[in-house]
């Protein structure tokens, strides 16, 4: 179990003589991750959901709030204590390519976390080798054509299983997916998902998915919570089939209007949400963030910020004060 | 300087990169024809080869790579695979518009918005320059962004989706009636990607443009486009109406593409993986079928021999295995 | 499976390794310029240690033969001493050589680990330290040896070299802090520190093979850097006269056997400005191979 209470994180841009610019990245988030489990956070470009996701995984610090990994809460301890504890969350990057060193072949790189385990724990030479091999086949991958192999000498979707191998390496209780098949071609994308989702099955490895492309989402983590992020804040929480079907929040809403329909194979929904404006960084910062985007907004909305909250009638948390149910996604043509 | 939409015939296109193992295609016998008014989309991975059949539209396949055979006839300008210096460079901005990948910033950083299209202008040799400039803030304000402003602007200024939308400014102020666009959305947001596209449709209707759309995502021509083009390892394996080839895709590739993609309602495991992956320029088959190693569908004739596209109905499918059920 | 695996894996190390060479032999082969760069490099280094072992310590001069032209028996003539001017130049190139060596070597160390240190730590050691490289690198190179020179002698190469390579650095450490500050933030990098890796596993199996063609390089250049500067020293005339120095000859050549007006001291002033020339050519011929070397996917394509 991995939960996080009231994450703050501000970020200082250099500005000119006059001060710096406060970016707020993170305004007060509050989430859970059950062992073995699945969460996703989804969000526009900027909203905050990737630098979230770096703190989770210890790779970036917290200004405010507690991150409670397992029962440790991290803020009792030191910079050097956490370390073991932010090793079982393992962060899976981007861009495969920059992920894997080029100058090492795989070999080189499984070794070295490899054998950094096999001397805390006194195993053998051996073990090293077997475990490699052993990972390298989790993730679908061929440890005799793999590991004598060069980064630049594999495609995209085995850099990104190898990246996924080295993260076993250290038998993680969680894997951060950043982004984690932007960058891999079309076909072999849900091959990726699919070994995720295989992993967290077949080894229990809970599977954090950060990513703005809620149906991936939905494929790896089906049954866990989404989490929608919009500038630092949820706005809108609860299990995955319940926000994509009935999403409450005007931000959600406009988010999975924005999925391209299908046409020929599906319908589009029937109260798209188009938000007024586009998305700009300085927007201001008083009342509902969304506000001057949203298209429902209402008289409360200028002048106070709605937090993250239970409603009657409404069973995902959300951050609106004038929650309303809408039909926004695209249906398949065989259910209409 | 043509005032409708051109239509495009591409008639065996064959494209080679001079590698060192010898010339390669990385485009090959592929005849396509873009009508009047529509919007096309290609889809492809990378490597497909749908970057260079785009780049030959504007003759501009940049060595080691060449157009080894087949033509390009863009109406009023004829075949443009023998255009050569001036007349092309003309060609290009004139008669058709190229909108760069979002991701590459294909802006440059040093100037300002107006000045580049100002550049633009001059190298055409546009004599009203100030009209050019109302032209622009005309698109840009289309476009749902403050012309003046945008064109003060440097690149670093522009958010993704506003780069976006300086690019279509740019392709289409020249008055072009063709327009390619390379990876329109790709790195930019869901709610971007729709704005763009949405825009895409609109300008497209109102300024009677035929329109190039390339992608690796299928979502975005399901969205944009009236007929949809699906290339793999060089070939292009299936053509036809957008609704039809995803209603019922024909060829395995296609079928395999819409497969794979994640849903947003109905049964999570009825997504499936396509198993192997894409060619690259140096491992596709010099004989049979490029799709053959990862399709389901694989008979003894795929081997060797390289499936010809043969019209279907109102689609160009090249399958054996697909011609041979129809025929059966 | 994992039993024909094993073995092979548990010599990976080696094979890597032999991979290695057999890399750099490929890439060296791809031009022959590169060949012949190596040719030259290898024939200086031998120049250098075994040179100056087929002559006498003291070079007898022939009073008869005194600047000759070139001929069949001196090749490139002899000087006003009636020596002959190719066994000068041997026996000069240890010192030379030596010199250019430690100063690339101790050029590259300090400034690579400077470079390193400071880019991987960043904060405050990393603004003293480029301070301190700042305030280095506006010290003016040529006019500080000059004085050092009128208080020291440099007897030694080693001595030569050391200055010239405390005088070195500054430039190689500022371009390892800048690739250092680049490469600490690529995902490898990160996924290192994720999994616990050791700092010193970072910083020499994961940044410093990254840097190596940079490294390599800069090691090359400065080896050149280095003897332009140590010539050019000898040939003010500011250090102590070493008649078979490359400095000490073209001063010589020019200043007392008069090789501007007078053709037959030619072969005396051209023969050390030759070997220049020539070792820089071999230097820059090899260092075009560095990239490709160091890096995998050039080397084996």
């Amino acid at each position: 179990m991995i939960t996080g209470q009231g994450i703050v994180k501000t970020f200082k841009q250099r500005g000119n003589i006059l001060g710096s610019r406060e970016v707020r990245a993170l305004r007060g988030v509050d989430f859970a991750i059950p062992k073995g489990g699945a969460a996703s956070f989804i969000g526009e470009s900027g909203c905050g959901k990737t630098t979230l996701g770096r703190i989770i995984a210890g790779l970036e610090s917290y200004d405010e709030g507690e991150l409670v990994i397992g029962d440790t809460a991290m803020s009792e301890l030191k910079h050097k204590q956490r370390q073991p504890h932010f090793r079982k969350i393992q962060l899976i990057h981007q861009d495969p390519y920059s992920a894997l060193n080029p100058t090492r072949t795989i070999h080189q790189t499984l070794h070295a976390p490899l054998s950094l385990r096999a001397k805390q724990t006194g195993r053998s030479k051996k073990w090293i080798e077997e475990r490699a091999a052993e990972v390298l086949s989790l993730v679908g991958l061929d440890a005799g054509t793999v590991l004598a192999r060069y980064p630049h000498q594999l495609s995209g979707g085995m850099r990104q299983r190898v990246v996924i191998a080295r993260a076993l390496t250290v038998d993680p209780e969680m894997l951060v997916a950043d982004e984690a098949v932007s960058m891999i071609d079309v076909s072999l994308r849900l091959g990726i998902l699919a070994l995720l989702k295989d992993l967290r099955e077949r080894l229990g490895v809970s599977v954090l998915f950060i990513t703005h492309d809620v149906a991936t989402a939905r494929y790896i983590g089906g049954d866990g919570e989404l989490y929608v992020i919009y500038r630092g804040q949820v706005v809108e929480r609860g299990p995955v089939d319940t926000v994509i079907a009935d999403p409450v929040h005007p931000y959600t809403q406009s988010l999975l209007s924005a999925i391209p329909v299908l046409h020929g194979l599906e319908q589009p929904g029937e109260q798209p949400v188009v938000p007024l404006e586009p998305l700009d960084q300085l927007l201001d910062d008083t009342g509902c963030l969304f506000t001057g985007r949203c298209p429902f907004r209402g008289e409360r909305c200028a002048g106070e910020r709605p937090l993250l909250q239970v409603t009657e009638g409404v069973p995902q948390e959300h951050a609106c004060f004038y929650p309303e149910r809408r039909s926004v996604i695209a249906r398949p043509l065989s259910e209409v | 300087m043509p005032e409708q939409a051109p239509g495009v015939r591409i008639d065996g296109l064959t494209v080679v990169y001079k590698t060192a193992a010898g010339e390669l295609p990385a485009v090959r016998d592929i005849s396509l024809t873009l009508e009047p008014g529509t919007i096309t989309g290609i889809v492809g991975e990378s490597g497909s080869g749908k970057s260079t059949l785009a780049l030959s539209l504007l003759n501009a396949v940049q060595p080691p790579g060449r157009i080894a055979a087949g033509s390009v006839e863009i109406d009023g300008l004829g075949d443009v695979v023998g255009l050569r210096g001036e007349e092309l460079r003309k060609a290009r901005g004139r008669h058709v518009g190229y909108v760069f990948q979002a991701a590459q910033n294909s802006l440059n950083p040093l100037k300002t918005v107006g000045k580049q299209l100002l550049d633009l202008g001059r190298s055409h040799g546009v004599e009203d320059l100030r009209g050019l400039v109302r032209e622009a803030k005309e698109l840009l304000g289309r476009m749902g962004l403050d012309g003046a402003r945008v064109l003060d602007s440097h690149q670093h200024e522009l958010s993704g989706g506003m780069r976006q939308r300086v690019g279509i400014m740019l392709a289409l102020v020249l008055n072009a009636h063709l327009v390619v666009l390379d990876e329109p959305t790709t790195a930019l947001d869901m709610i971007t990607q729709a704005n763009i596209l949405k825009i895409v449709r609109e300008v497209h209707a109102e300024r009677g443009l035929t329109t190039l759309v390339i992608t690796h995502d299928i979502g975005v021509v399901a969205e944009v486009a009236d007929r949809l083009a699906v290339m793999y390892g060089g070939r292009l394996v299936e053509q036809g109406p957008t609704r039809e080839v995803l209603g019922a895709p024909s060829h395995p590739y296609t079928r395999g593409l819409i497969k794979a993609i994640p849903r947003l309602v109905g049964d999570i495991d009825e997504a499936q993986a396509l198993p192997g992956r894409p060619p690259t320029l140096t491992s596709v088959p010099d004989q049979g079928c490029v799709f053959r190693d990862r399709c389901p569908l694989r008979m003894d004739v795929c081997d060797t021999v390289d499936p010809a596209a043969v019209p279907l109905g109102s689609r160009i499918v090249a399958c054996h295995a697909v011609n041979v059920k129809e025929h059966a | 499976m994992s039993a024909t695996l094993i073995p092979e894996a548990a010599s990976a190390t080696g094979t890597i390794r032999r991979n290695f060479w057999r890399g750099v032999w490929r890439v060296m082969k791809r031009k022959p310029s590169r060949m012949a760069g190596v040719i030259i490099c290898a024939g200086f280094a031998f120049m250098g240690v075994f040179g100056p072992m087929f002559y006498p310590g003291n070079l007898p001069g022939d009073a008869n033969q005194i600047t000759q032209p070139p001929s069949w028996a001196h090749w490139f003539g002899t000087d006003p001493q009636g020596r002959d001017v190719l066994a000068l130049v041997i026996t000069g190139s240890r010192y030379v050589l030596l010199c250019a060596a430690v100063t690339a070597v101790i050029t590259v160390v300090v400034g690579t680990s400077l470079g390193l240190f400071s880019g991987f730590k960043r904060g405050r050691w990393d603004t003293v330290l480029m301070r301190i490289t700042d305030m280095k690198l506006t010290i003016p190179g040529l006019p500080l040896l000059l004085v050092l020179a009128t208080v020291w002698k440099f007897g030694s190469p080693i001595q030569m070299g050391l200055v010239l390579g405390l005088l070195g650095w500054g430039g190689v450490a500022r371009a390892v802090r800048a690739q250092t500050l680049s490469l600490r933030e690529r995902g490898f990098i990160e996924a290192a520190r994720g999994l616990g890796l050791s700092t010193r596993h970072i910083v020499s199996r994961e940044l410093l093979p990254s840097m190596a063609p940079y490294i390599a390089m800069n090691m090359l250049i400065s080896v050149t850097g280095a003897v332009y500067a140590q010539v050019g020293l000898f040939f003010l005339g500011v250090l102590p006269y070493e008649s078979d120095n490359w400095g000490v000859m073209l001063n010589l050549a020019v200043f007392q056997a008069g090789a501007m007006i007078q053709p037959n001291a030619l072969g005396y002033l051209m023969a050390p400005l030759l070997a220049i020339l020539l070792l820089t050519l071999g230097i820059v011929l090899v260092v075009d191979a560095m990239d490709e070397i160091f890096n995998p996917r050039l080397r084996e394509e």
